[in-house]
């Protein structure tokens, strides 16, 4: 038995033209039970950042809470709000402080970086357990359909999508392969970050 | 009359030929002959196969294929599963979900688990899939001869009696096999659970596999003797659906069978996901809406309220 | 911080019945007898100077330093006691790479300088221990608020400047300044606003000997987008530095 498919659990995050995806499913299981179906692994950091964690459920309402205290102190005595990159630096200092006894999830970092100039670069990164960061230029994936969502994604991603077109990208991603991994499914949420907004939408999955 | 010696010979060409074509026959189990479709050596009785030539097979088997023993190095068999069957005043229900898994990966969501082995007879498949679709091919053709040397149909409890004696020659090799044994006989509908450690039930109600247990809960709530036809039908349906939601190992499709005095019959296959949103569709018993919790409560509690369409039209403008 | 020195180790920074605490005003006044230093926020950037002054000719000079780098965007200069500046550019120093090690940046000048200003208040509370005898003038830049220059004084408090002077001559040099200073001056003016401010009460020979200059440079939005993009293998490009001596010995010339 793996501890990091105890309870299930799947996230990926997209990269699109001027803006990212990031989505995960519902399900909470007691390994093969499933307990529960409104399980959100995607967590709002700032209005520009959204962070998803898969694996071990109570690492990741754990670190929820971490990160949302470790941000709440970097804003306020910083006096603004944080980057993606110093987040996910943030993220991966956080899980290798706990490297010889680790966190059991297994981030992906998605958001929207500010420029000089006051444009926005699109910002994704994955990380392991222990906090060694991915900064994937397409696509990240975790959890325990994180194969088959690699399958996947490889074949339907394309450079520049704009956000209704990455929408469809990654929910289809998503759904397509958690229909094809015990532990994951059981309904899906999907967030699309944009300059100007943040779009969510839940998704009829397979219930099975 | 050169064919004559030749035939008894010690030493002419045929003879030759003879002698290797018999130790072909030695080396190699009739069972590899694919015309015969791997019960080549039928005539000699029980099949048999090739073991591992070591001191201690079993001990060698359990080591390399017992999940208990050891899960990392097994041989990877299909263990995930929900099948159901129950007696009732109108004959047996048979169910099953269509799922297998290989680890977490879902490798079909198309797997036929009821196994037809004649036109009286089901058999279910949990555990090993090639055991049990092999064995109860074989019980197929055992339940043919008996047909034939006996004059009349086998009944469900020497089928199963066969079935259970066979794997229980083989117990420790690593037979996976958790089965029912359904039919119409003499006696009436019967059910008997068969499995590879050699036991053997007969009772009303199986459940077996992974998602038996969530099976079993519907099941047992809904069932009694008297149930007509389309409840029982339903009530099989219903219990599989509960098992492919719940068990990460069981669902995609369910597999739906009644056994009457006749024989069996094939009701449909149903799609799990669609009987949560929708239901099972236009079917006897079927109750006109999706099984999913979320649909039967919607619009009846305040954490789960109604639809917007049925907000009065003042509030649809605001 | 404080060394523990058990349940009886208090504090020798205590209250008079008038409300003060004497040994801060004694810091200050320490801080007041070190030499001057000053800083000057300019348009494009922000100068910090200081008068490096030798007991003995003998001394080499060389060796020592009151403009330190704490960190790629980030400069302090002292006035008062060199060896508590030593030991606060030490924890400014690691402060500064632990912030690295957590977020893959250094931090904002502010941050810092709350950093070194809260190790400072610690010395006012703490059993055992005396109140630093520095005041210090923090400059440097970064992403979010662009240049800017602090003053630390030994209480622990700290103020944002567009200008200001420490040490002994500090109040010539603040009325010198106020006189001088305009809100867009540029980079070169200020450095030499800031050598004639010192040149006002020096002593001896204003040489590259005798002068110490640190400067922060403002990165155009290029490198700053280059920098973001640039990955974790490739060092930041200074935004603060220190003059060399030959550099000073041009601005003197002039």
């Amino acid at each position: 038995m793996s501890i990091m498919e105890y309870n299930g659990g799947s996230v990926i995050a997209m990269v699109g033209k001027n803006c990212v995806a990031v989505a995960s499913d519902l399900r909470l299981g007691n390994q093969a039970l499933t307990v529960a179906t409104n399980f959100e692994k995607v967590f709002p950091i700032t209005d520009r950042i959204y962070l998803g964690m898969s694996g071990l459920a109570t690492d990741v309402t754990t670190l929820r809470e971490t990160f949302r205290y470790r941000v709440n102190m970097y804003t306020i005595k910083e006096e603004r709000d944080i980057e993606p990159e110093a987040f996910a630096h943030l993220v991966s200092s956080t899980l290798y402080e706990r490297r010889f006894g680790p966190f059991f999830i297994e981030p992906v970092i998605a958001g929207l970086s500010k420029t000089s100039s006051g444009a926005f670069r699109p910002y994704i990164a994955g990380a392991d357990l222990i906090g060694c960061l991915n900064f994937a230029k397409d696509f990240v994936v975790a959890g325990t359909a994180s194969e088959k969502m690699f399958g996947v994604a490889e074949g339907l991603w394309e450079p520049d999508l704009e956000p209704e077109d990455l929408f469809e990208t990654i929910s289809q991603t998503l759904l397509n392969s958690v229909d094809r991994d015990a532990y994951s499914g059981w309904g899906a949420i999907v967030h699309v970050i944009t300059p100007e907004q943040v779009i969510t939408r839940t998704l009829k999955a397979r219930m099975d | 009359m050169n064919t004559f010696i030749d035939r008894f010979s010690t030493t002419s060409a045929a003879s030759q030929v003879r002698k290797l074509k018999e130790q072909e026959e030695d080396e190699f189990s009739d069972a590899a002959w694919g015309s015969e479709a791997g019960f080549g050596n039928l005539a000699k009785g029980i099949p048999s196969f090739s073991v591992p030539s070591v001191h201690d097979p079993t001990a060698f088997l359990r080591l390399h294929t017992d999940d208990h023993a050891d899960p990392n190095c097994r041989i990877k068999i299909q263990h995930g599963t929900t099948t159901l069957a129950f007696r009732f005043q109108g004959g047996v229900i048979v169910a099953v979900d269509s799922r297998a898994t290989a680890g977490s990966y879902i490798a079909s969501g198309t797997v036929k688990k009821v196994i037809e082995i004649n036109p009286y007879l089901l058999g279910t498949m949990a555990g090993g899939a090639a055991d049990c679709q092999y064995w109860e091919t074989y019980l197929g053709i055992q339940c043919r001869l008996h047909e034939l040397r006996n004059r009349e149909r086998i009944s469900v409890a020497a089928a199963s009696k066969y079935l259970s004696n066979l794997v229980y020659s083989y117990k420790g090799m690593g037979l996976s096999m958790g089965t029912m044994i359904c039919g119409w006989d003499k006696t009436g509908p019967a059910v008997y659970y068969v499995d590879s450690d050699g036991t053997r039930l007969k009772g009303d109600l199986f459940s077996v596999g992974s998602g038996s247990t969530f099976a079993y809960g519907v099941l047992d709530q809904g069932y009694h003797w008297d149930l007509t036809d389309e409840e029982a039908q339903e009530l099989g349906r219903r219990s599989i659906y509960a098992a492919g939601h719940r068990d990460a190992f069981s669902g995609n499709t369910c597999n739906l069978y009644h056994v009457k005095e006749d024989g069996w019959n094939f009701i449909g296959n149903f799609d799990i996901s669609k009987m949560h949103y929708e239901g099972p569709g236009n079917v006897p018993g079927a109750p006109g809406t999706g099984y999913g919790y979320d649909v039967r409560v919607l619009g009846r509690n305040s954490s789960n309220p109604p639809p917007p369409e049925a907000a009065p039209a003042v509030a649809a403008h605001a | 911080m404080a060394t523990d020195g058990g349940a009886y180790s208090y504090s020798l920074t205590v209250f008079s019945p008038s409300g003060k605490l004497v040994q801060i005003e004694h810091a200050l006044a320490a801080v007041s007898q070190g030499t001057t230093s000053l800083g000057i926020k300019a348009s494009n950037g922000i100068v910090i100077a200081t008068e490096k002054k030798s007991s003995s000719i003998l001394i080499d000079d060389s060796m020592i330093d009151k403009v330190s780098v704490i960190c790629p965007n980030i400069g302090i200069v002292y006035s008062g006691m060199g060896p508590d500046f030593r030991v606060l550019v030490a924890k400014a120093r690691k402060s500064a790479q632990a912030y690295w090690k957590m977020y893959g940046e250094y931090p904002p000048t502010k941050v810092l300088t709350q950093e070194i200003a809260t190790v400072m208040q610690q010395a006012t509370q703490s059993g055992g221990v005396r109140p630093y005898g520095v005041s210090l003038l923090v400059a440097g830049w970064d992403d979010n608020r662009g240049p800017s220059l602090y003053q630390v004084d030994p209480s622990g408090s700290y103020w944002a400047w567009k200008a200001s002077a420490i040490g002994k001559n500090m109040i010539n040099a603040k009325t010198f300044l106020e006189k001088r200073y305009n809100d867009d001056i540029s980079l070169e003016d200020a450095i030499h606003t800031a050598l004639l401010t010192l040149k006002e009460g020096f002593e001896g020979q204003m040489t590259e000997k005798t002068i110490e200059i640190g400067v922060v440079t403002v990165p155009s939005p290029a490198e700053i987008d280059a920098e973001k993009t640039a990955g974790p293998n490739v060092r930041p490009k200074p935004t603060f530095r220190k003059l060399s001596e030959e550099e000073v010995r041009d601005y003197l010339a002039l």
